[in-house]
């Protein structure tokens, strides 16, 4: 530190250490850089703030699951960890999520490959966009999970229907989506291929996919998240196997542990697939610091 | 960045290599929102020489950055005729290149592939175009910086990887629009220096669209000023400084009354709409 004037607060006036680190931090934008100390204690809040928040949470469950008269429906943590290994281990659990997954791999599939290039081609060609505007809008907002009876009366109970129930949960945020990512693009990139001779073609590989990957991939994931939720409403609505199927089942059983561990499980599902889409995210769009 | 010395004067106008850009009775008309037709300019002329640096020069929405795309073949002209060295434009040539207002660099390529883009485009092999871009990144004074991306260069930097990219195609006309415009004003002034530097060592025909007097005066060997209401070519006017020019060429006397007659007769076009 320099020396001041003697108006100003000398050295042995201000704070030290910790409160002294605190102050500089300013706000959130104005981050000054901070001795290893300062990282080493913020990576160990980071970790460990959360753990003891959970934990709390938990023991706040416990607390008034135990206490609660009714036991049948409200199970205790302890329960519900007691129930997740015989759950993982249950032949019928698995069954379940195989089934499940067929309709949510080939639904979402589906709603991808035909989703991604029909959003490309939303944004890049405006007579079209015109057209269809509407129809996308209601899409938007209509709840899909009142058109699965209407697709159950057409298609019946099979693997199709439930993978039309899966694409359609998707379909609309993925076109969205890629459409939205053809629009952020600047217009004056496009022309600077074409002022050097680029085709339609060029455009589309040097400018348009890399220039709309980021909101592909945002799509996806939303697209992917409204697909697991597909996947499961479809089956507790109207068509009982798979995932959806045991949910009612435990239900009405009153076996609320193995409800909750087979939940439990899902989000664990969905858990991993948004972290392998993160991961992609990243590898691919390295070039945005 | 290192100063390009410049040996011999550079040859007179009338005596570098090349073909002439002709533009007869062009006009241009724009349809807006309500139906009503704008019309740009219509039954404009003018022959920029072989090796000549001119600029465009007029108030907002005289036409200037239109008519520099007319000539690039970017947008339809709707009545008249341009060739450039003796070619009908009726798109991209690949004579010309386009320098851009804000750089237009692909913001996921490194310097190295941003500079190589116009001849990717073009079908040259990678090994060549690498070699040639780093030939550029020399020219212009970025070394080091090959594998950064745009996002990690400032403004100028920028700008130069621009006009590198429109260079390593090996041009024979410049097209520029308001190349500078976007640049602070000390980045600027080493701009024009440098740009002038590598003008004078290739035999290149500038178009140069900008809304600043100074700059119009430093750079060309000819200012055409365009007028709106009505638009087209209100005069043309030649500041016959002597070249090489840096930014030395400013204290020249007739420098300072050269613009603010220009002054003048830019505040006359605005007075008459």
């Amino acid at each position: 530190m320099t020396s001041a004037p003697a108006t100003v607060a000398t050295p042995a006036d201000r704070p030290a250490g910790r409160a002294l680190l605190l102050r500089q931090r300013g706000s959130r934008g104005t981050r000054l850089p901070q001795p290893n100390s300062a990282r080493r204690i913020h990576r160990i809040q980071r970790i460990l703030y959360p753990l003891i928040l959970l934990a709390a949470l938990l023991g706040l469950w416990q607390y008034f699951a135990s206490g609660m008269k009714n036991r049948l429906l409200i199970p205790t943590f302890t329960e519900v960890a007691g129930a997740i290994i015989p759950t993982l281990t249950s032949g019928e659990v698995w069954h379940a999520m195989w089934l499940s997954n067929q309709a949510l791999f080939l639904g979402f599939g589906a709603s991808i490959l035909i989703g991604v290039p029909a959003g490309l081609a939303l944004g890049r060609f405006s007579w079209l966009e015109r057209t269809t505007n509407s129809y996308i809008d209601i899409l938007l907002v209509l709840p899909m999970a009142a058109v699965i009876p209407l697709l159950v009366a057409q298609f019946g109970l099979g693997l199709f229907t439930r993978s039309l129930v899966v694409f359609l949960f998707a379909f609309v945020m993925i076109v969205v989506n890629a459409r939205a990512g053809i629009r952020s693009i600047d217009p004056a990139l496009v022309e600077m291929a074409r002022s050097y001779g680029g085709s339609e073609r060029h455009v589309w590989r040097f400018i348009l996919l890399p220039g709309s990957v980021a909101a592909l991939l945002a799509g996806a994931r939303i697209g992917l998240s409204r697909a697991v939720t597909g996947m499961i409403v479809g089956e507790l609505i109207l068509i009982p196997v798979g995932i959806g199927h045991l949910i009612n089942e435990y239900q009405g059983f009153l076996k609320a542990a193995d409800l909750y561990a087979l939940v439990a499980l899902v989000l664990a599902e969905s858990l991993l697939l948004v972290a392998v889409a993160n991961h992609l995210e990243r590898k691919l769009l390295s070039w945005k610091q | 960045m290192e100063t390009v010395s410049v040996g011999a004067a550079a040859p007179a106008v009338a005596d570098r290599p090349g073909g002439t850009i002709d533009l007869r009775g062009v006009g241009k008309t724009y349809v807006d929102r309500t139906g009503a037709q704008n019309e740009v300019f219509a039954g404009l002329d003018l022959v920029i020489q072989p090796g000549e640096f001119v600029s465009f020069l007029g108030p907002s929405g005289c036409g200037k950055t239109t008519l520099l795309k007319l000539i690039a073949g970017l947008a339809p002209y709707d009545e008249g005729s341009i060739t450039v060295r003796g070619k009908a434009v009726t798109g991209p040539l690949p004579e010309c290149s386009v320098v851009f207002q804000n750089f237009a660099l692909l913001p996921w390529s490194t310097v190295l592939k941003n500079i190589g883009f116009g001849l990717r485009l073009r079908g040259v092999s990678r090994a060549q175009r690498d070699e040639r871009a780093r030939e550029l990144i020399h020219m212009v004074g970025l070394d080091g910086c090959e594998n950064k991306y745009p996002a990690q260069l400032s403004g100028g930097m920028q700008q130069r990887v621009g006009l590198a990219r429109a260079l390593a195609v090996n041009p024979s006309v410049l097209l520029m629009d308001e190349p500078f415009s976007a640049l602070d004003e000390q980045t600027r002034g080493f701009m024009q220096e440098e740009l002038l530097a590598i003008w004078e060592r290739t035999s290149l025909q500038v178009v140069f669209v900008t809304h600043s007097i100074e700059e119009a005066l430093l750079v060309s060997d000819r200012i055409v000023i365009l007028g709106i209401n009505p638009g087209g070519i209100r005069e043309i006017v030649t500041p016959a400084f002597p070249r090489p020019r840096n930014r030395e060429t400013v204290r020249d006397p007739k420098f300072g009354a050269m613009t603010s007659d220009l002054w003048e007769l830019l505040r006359s076009m605005k007075a008459d709409d």
